[in-house]
């Protein structure tokens, strides 16, 4: 059992985008069962920092507060997950009780404000690789063919994908040097190709994967599995995807098959 | 806003998937077919020493059309390889020392082991191919080279770090072809890998030291 008297917080705090960013510690009274988001709110109620001085409250984004949305998304002690999953028994009991839990903004998303992010560039890939099952039209095309329970195995995971950012905030090739999209949008490409009605877009999402800043810039270092929250298999849906997207490139390679 | 970069897919088809993968697949065809069988014919020093290794050279030599072989099969798939190769590096923003797994390391090392060979195949193929060429005088060179201290660890690091970005290299090609997806299978070749480097090694290792301990002509 944990029981100290406060919970010691480091933040890297930066007032506006362009600020520089800089370091501020916080000591909230320690309550049993909080979560980096209740602590966070402990501060807005009242922002005193270690020193005692009355400061701006720490900015920060959440919504759901169950793991879904992945709006609350950072970096504690170093490791990309969700504030609001993140137990602060559980953070005491692991880094111990002395521990002093640092909050930093994601790396590979511009910063807003405080732990506040811009994850924009996660909701514009999916655009791109159509991430969804085209059914609007001028008419109706009922109800389509059934997943296989064999497919609907492997692929429901892949639909709790919250595009948090995780993933793309481990994996070395996605910097500001590369163009890679990263492999939440390329695991969703193998998601939505394999539904029936999907399907019918198939060659659109693969295309898409095969230009610049596609799949090809993966160098599988793996991170992006050992941190993804909701143990989505990304190796496996990119090499699934490495070798549709060869078929395809071949294919167009050979005979401009568009 | 400081967009760190925009990551956003491009419209502009010029696209580098091709590039990426002919980069990928001659590094095993023809070069990794290549450097087995380099090591298959060194290793012909066990039979009887610098003879049987001089009689094969001379053979290979009467081979036809060897120099455009050399050129074609070896020397321009392993140039293309390299230089893009050097493009790749410095693409990555290494984080091993912050996600420590074991994949994110052997992505690192596949970085640093490309960098060392780059190195050592230039002196290697400067020293043994370009500056000498007459069999006995190679040998006789290489002899040296290996009688050396200094240099013979040289070697040592390049050869391994060589064998390791091949058999790691070995790895990640079956991903990129989609030759394994599962994790089952990524597991299984894993541990393959893991031998076949280790093996390669041992025997690279065994013929440097079988010639750095024959007596020198
Ligand atoms: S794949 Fe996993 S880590 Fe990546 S955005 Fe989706 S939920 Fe987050
Ligand atoms: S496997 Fe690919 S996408 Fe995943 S972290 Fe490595 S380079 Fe990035
Ligand atoms: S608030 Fe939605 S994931 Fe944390």
């Amino acid at each position: 059992m944990v029981n100290p008297q406060f919970i010691h917080l480091k933040v890297k705090r930066r007032s506006n985008p362009t600020a520089a960013p800089y370091w501020e510690e916080f000591k909230v009274p320690y309550q049993p069962n909080m979560n980096v988001v209740s602590v966070l709110m402990e501060i807005r109620k009242n922002p005193i920092n270690a020193k005692g001085e009355k400061v701006d409250p720490v900015v920060w984004e959440c919504n759901c507060l169950e793991e879904v949305c992945g709006a609350c998304t950072m970096l504690i002690n170093g490791v990309p997950r969700q504030s609001c999953s993140a137990l602060t028994d559980k953070l005491l009991e692991q880094y111990g009780e002395n521990n002093v839990i640092t909050l930093e903004p994601l790396t590979k998303f511009p910063v807003i404000r405080d732990l506040m992010i811009d994850r924009q560039l996660m909701f514009d890939n999916l655009k791109k690789v159509k991430a969804w099952v085209p059914v609007d039209g001028s008419w109706a095309i009922g109800r389509g063919p059934r997943l296989a329970d064999k497919v609907h195995q492997w692929a429901y995971p892949i639909s709790r994908c919250m595009t948090c950012g995780c993933c793309m905030e481990a994996c070395p090739n996605v910097n500001s040097k590369s163009k890679f999209i990263g492999p939440a949008a390329v695991a969703q490409v193998r998601l939505f190709n394999a539904h029936p009605i999907g399907a019918m877009h198939k060659d659109m999402r693969l295309e898409q994967l095969v230009k610049k800043g596609g799949i090809q810039e993966c160098g599988n270092a793996q991170n992006c599995k050992r941190v993804c929250p909701k143990n989505i298999n990304l190796t496996a849906h990119l090499a699934a995807m490495n070798r549709q997207t060869n078929g395809y490139g071949f294919r167009q390679f050979l005979m401009g098959d568009k | 806003m400081n967009r760190e970069g925009d990551r956003v897919l491009s419209n502009k088809n010029n696209s580098n998937f091709m590039i990426r993968r002919l980069h990928s697949l001659i590094a095993v065809i023809p070069v990794g077919i290549f450097v087995c069988v380099h090591m298959l014919l060194n290793s012909s020093v066990f039979i009887s020493g610098n003879e049987s290794y001089l009689a094969l050279i001379n053979f290979m030599k009467t081979a036809p059309f060897v120099v455009i072989l050399e050129v074609v099969v070896i020397a321009i798939p392993i140039i293309f390889h390299g230089l893009y190769g050097i493009y790749i590096v410095y693409l990555a923003k290494n984080n091993a020392l912050k996600y420590t797994y074991y994949r994110n390391w052997a992505f690192y090392l596949q970085r640093i082991t490309a960098l060392i060979v780059l190195v050592f195949l230039i002196w290697h193929v400067w020293v043994l191919r370009l500056s000498t060429h007459e069999p006995q005088l190679v040998i006789n060179t290489l002899a040296g080279l290996l009688h050396n201290p200094v240099t013979f660890a040289l070697y040592i690091i390049g050869v391994v770090a060589s064998m390791y970005h091949f058999a790691n290299g070995l790895f990640t090609f079956c991903i990129t072809w989609g030759i394994c997806v599962g994790d089952r299978s990524q597991k299984v070749f894993a541990t393959v890998a893991g031998a076949f480097f280790v093996l390669i090694s041992l025997f690279a290792i065994a013929i440097l030291v079988k010639i750095s301990i024959m007596p020198l002509a």
